[in-house]
């Protein structure tokens, strides 16, 4: 359940990213939050961005369908992630992105120092290449960008006294990821200050080494974004995801998957012409999740910097 | 199945071919708002020119007019011009900056995109540096304070040619 969510947010956060021309935008993998920021934002041929960041998630909330239950079991999960990234315009209406990760898990059971459990290393690397065949000018208020990627399980298993241990503690899914992605922006104004941003995103998960699937993912969000002179920027977005059950061998896991639905605010202050910095959090709304009993996100935030040539 | 979507994924990338680079710049023609004459960019073959897109919403474009202005007067126009387009949607907007900060170069109104598409606008500032047979020869995406001194030297390389 946990690397579902983190997933997710992988993928959401990306998404994120791509959707917004203002603000860069983060996303976190399986396993762990892990990949942070791609700016995907349209560029022109021959643009080039790195950026690094880093995003916490804080996994203690407890719910039974859409319920919350008090967990009185002392439990503490969460997990950092640390992504670099890049992006470069091949065309005007061509660009490629990839991210590589670095992830920490850190859960606690108990008040025993046995119940504590960490576990760290490179995570997924996630490749997306994107067409656009509309972007906002001047003299155009539209853009539509479409993009075809992957999650490439580049990390390696992490071992528990001798046992590999739980999916949702591993940095890596382990396992390739079909993605696919749009996105829609419309500008309120000529100069693009205020924008509406749509996108969509599904992905479809492979079997990893242990025979465990995650379930696919799909998710859909709308916010906006405004940039406040030539500095400071903001978004709001509302993102719905929903995630099938995962499988084993085949066989359905319990407790797995469900649907939620979060807020994604973000800051941006652009430090220089090249650099800009982006603070970015994530709150649960609503959620409703399978089976009895999940752990899911309570909160997540972080921060990305973002430099281009 | 993973190992032949990766491949795919690259062959895509493979087959995305940058497109070659523009070289004459695209004719247009029309009337200066700030000075009423009429302009045709091949009535400047022989001169170096330089192209400028700018807004009245574009906050380093209203910092390079009067910059450029400055340097034309430094350069003289013997053999080299500016010309200036304004892509408001109101072009009052346009003419409001200028009554304020007026330029000696025209600057033409392109509200609708005729020329700026050609041009293939899509942020601002952004301007073309023309040579004396109208070709391309550099375009600039941004503009600081300070710019227009290696745009000076670069027009006065030019001029010798």
């Amino acid at each position: 359940m946990i690397i579902r969510i983190l997933k997710f947010t992988i993928l959401a956060l990306l998404l994120q990213g791509l959707q917004s021309p203002a603000l860069a935008a983060t996303c976190s993998c399986a396993g762990v939050p892990l990949l942070t920021s791609i700016d995907t934002s349209a560029t022109e041929q021959g643009d080039f961005f790195i950026s690094y960041s880093t995003e916490y998630h804080q996994i203690s909330d407890l719910v039974a369908g859409s319920d919350d239950v008090r967990d009185e079991t002392g439990r503490d999960r969460n997990s950092i992630s640390q992504v670099i990234s890049a992006s470069y315009a091949l065309t005007d209406r061509w660009s490629v992105s990839a991210l590589i990760s670095y992830v920490k898990h850190n859960r606690t059971i108990g008040s025993s120092i046995f119940g504590k459990e960490t576990t760290s290393g490179v995570g997924d690397s996630v490749i997306l290449i994107r067409y656009t065949p509309l972007f906002i000018t001047p003299f155009s208020r539209h853009e539509l960008s479409l993009g075809l990627g992957a999650r490439i399980p580049t990390g390696e298993d992490s071992f528990g006294s001798g046992f590999i241990i739980s999916e949702d503690m591993q940095p890596s899914v382990g396992a390739l990821g079909k993605i696919g992605w749009s996105s829609y922006s419309y500008a309120f104004n000529q100069a693009a200050s205020l924008l509406l941003n749509a996108s969509a995103t599904y992905t479809d998960n492979d079997d990893n080494d242990r025979k465990y699937a995650f379930g696919n993912e799909s998710s859909l969000s709308l916010g906006l974004s405004q940039s406040i002179g030539t500095k400071f920027g903001y978004s709001a977005a509302l993102r719905y995801r929903s995630t099938r059950t995962d499988h084993r061998f085949g066989f359905a896991i319990p407790n797995t998957g469900g649907e939620w639905l979060d807020f994604v605010p973000a800051v941006q202050y652009s430090v220089t012409d090249n650099l800009k910095l982006t603070l970015f959090g994530r709150l649960p709304l609503t959620r409703d999740l399978n089976g009895t009993l999940q752990f899911t996100t309570s909160y997540s935030y972080g921060l990305s910097l973002t430099y281009g040539f | 199945m993973a190992s032949r979507f990766i491949k795919a994924l690259c062959l895509v990338l493979l087959l995305v071919q940058v497109a070659p680079a523009r070289e004459s710049a695209p004719f247009f023609s029309g009337a200066a708002i700030n000075t009423g004459q009429q302009i045709s960019l091949a009535d400047y073959k022989g001169k170096v020119v330089f192209l400028d897109f700018w807004a009245s919403w574009c906050p380093p474009c209203l910092a390079s007019l009067p910059a450029y202005d400055r340097m034309r007067r430094e350069i003289g126009t013997e053999g080299f011009e500016i010309i200036a387009i304004n892509v408001d949607e109101h072009t009052e907007d346009g003419l409001a900056f200028l009554e304020k900060h007026p330029v000696a170069y025209p600057v033409l109104a392109d509200r609708e995109g005729g020329i700026g598409i050609l041009y293939g606008i899509r942020t601002l500032p952004h301007s073309f540096l023309l040579d004396r047979d109208g070709r391309i020869v550099a375009s600039y995406r941004s503009f600081k304070a300070g710019d227009e001194i290696s745009l000076k030297q670069a027009i006065e390389k030019l001029l010798e040619q």
